[in-house]
């Protein structure tokens, strides 16, 4: 048999003996292994050479779909973890009635309104109001001032009907 | 190319599953590990058993081969494949409750067949221990150094050196005698 392992066996038995041992040592390996050389085993059959060919290609197919069937389930496997997160990550899986995330409140009447202060602009109805108002003020300083230039009856009488009319209005209604 | 880079190139078509380079290990390799399986067994036919079941391992653990000496991990497999079959030897004689004495020189007892001759050195191989025999074959068939052999049996390099010399200084003795 052809030695493949060449090693300097001496510098090797040298690290665990003297010099004078280490070369004895080195000779009875050497001696022992020429001995092995001269009396070689067997070969192996040449029909048993054939049977393990022809037992590797029938066995190669069969690890191909082993393989490819391992990979299959490591597949389904990885895709059902992530189905599974994704859906507890939408709550798919929470019992019970899903809480409201709280309430919001919100005026049905715009900020630009609440914060005018031009009525005219923003209500024609509250206009018109306040202006009645304003005038009905402006008669009764007049009548308790004194004011009045002698029309007091109809000017009462006036002020009246204009309150009942008010009154009877859907103004109040909104 | 050198020799060491078509072992390579071999082991990546059998990463592949290419048949053809597995064909090539088998060529490669058939011959050292039967006669380590030969020498250990001193038995045709269960070295046929044990060399079929080496390379179906191959093609099995291909894979796990990571790289380093290939040598050092086929013949690895080969030392696993000896002992599991030592193991199973031993739990049949269990059972005819058999010592283990009496096994191992059963093991390493020539057995003749047609056309068999027994050589002198497997006599005398049967003669020793059987952890220096496996020590000797383990050196003489996988070729790999006295570092990749205490690695792989997991000692100290001085005890693999030790215990080589004295097997093999003792076989020659006993060839010699």
């Amino acid at each position: 048999m052809e030695r493949l392992n060449e090693e300097n066996l001496k510098e090797l038995f040298e690290k665990f003996l003297d010099a004078e041992q280490a070369e004895s040592c080195v000779e009875d390996v050497q001696k022992a292994e020429e001995i092995l050389r001269e009396h070689p085993a067997p070969e192996p059959d040449a029909m048993l050479i054939a049977n393990i060919k022809a037992e590797i290609a029938m066995r190669l197919p069969a690890r191909r779909a082993y393989v490819f069937k391992h990979i299959a389930y490591k597949t389904a496997c990885a895709a059902a973890v992530v189905m599974f997160l994704t859906a507890i990550g939408l709550n798919l899986f929470q019992k019970g009635p899903r809480k409201p995330n709280g309430m919001q409140l919100t005026s049905i009447i715009s900020t630009a309104i609440w914060e005018s202060d031009d009525i005219a602009a923003d209500d024609a109805d509250l206009a018109i109001f306040t202006t009645e108002i304003e005038q009905i003020e402006d008669e009764l300083m007049s009548l308790q001032s004194g004011e009045d230039q002698g029309n007091g009856d109809s000017t009462i009488t006036e002020l009246e009907m204009e309150l009942i009319e008010i009154n009877n209005s859907d103004f109040w209604k909104g | 190319m050198t020799k060491s880079d078509d072992l390579a190139q071999i082991i990546i078509g059998c990463n592949n599953r290419d048949s053809k380079c597995f064909s090539q290990i088998v060529d490669m390799y058939a011959s050292r590990c039967y006669g380590y399986f030969y020498r250990l067994t001193g038995n045709n036919d269960v070295s046929d058993e044990l060399l079929s079941e080496l390379f179906v391992k191959l093609v099995e653990k291909i894979a796990s081969y990571k790289g380093g000496s290939f040598d050092a991990w086929l013949f690895k497999i080969a030392s696993n494949i000896f002992h599991d079959y030592l193991r199973s030897k031993q739990r049949r004689k269990k059972l005819l409750d058999v010592q283990k004495e009496q096994i191992e020189s059963q093991i390493t007892e020539p057995k003749l067949s047609d056309n068999e001759q027994i050589d002198k050195l497997q006599i005398q191989l049967a003669r020793l221990d059987a952890d220096t025999r496996e020590l000797i074959m383990l050196r003489f068939y996988s070729q790999l150094s006295f570092k990749e052999i205490a690695l792989m049996r997991s000692e100290p390099i001085g005890t693999t050196l030790a215990k080589l010399h004295r097997g093999l200084k003792k076989l020659r003795e006993l060839m010699e005698g």
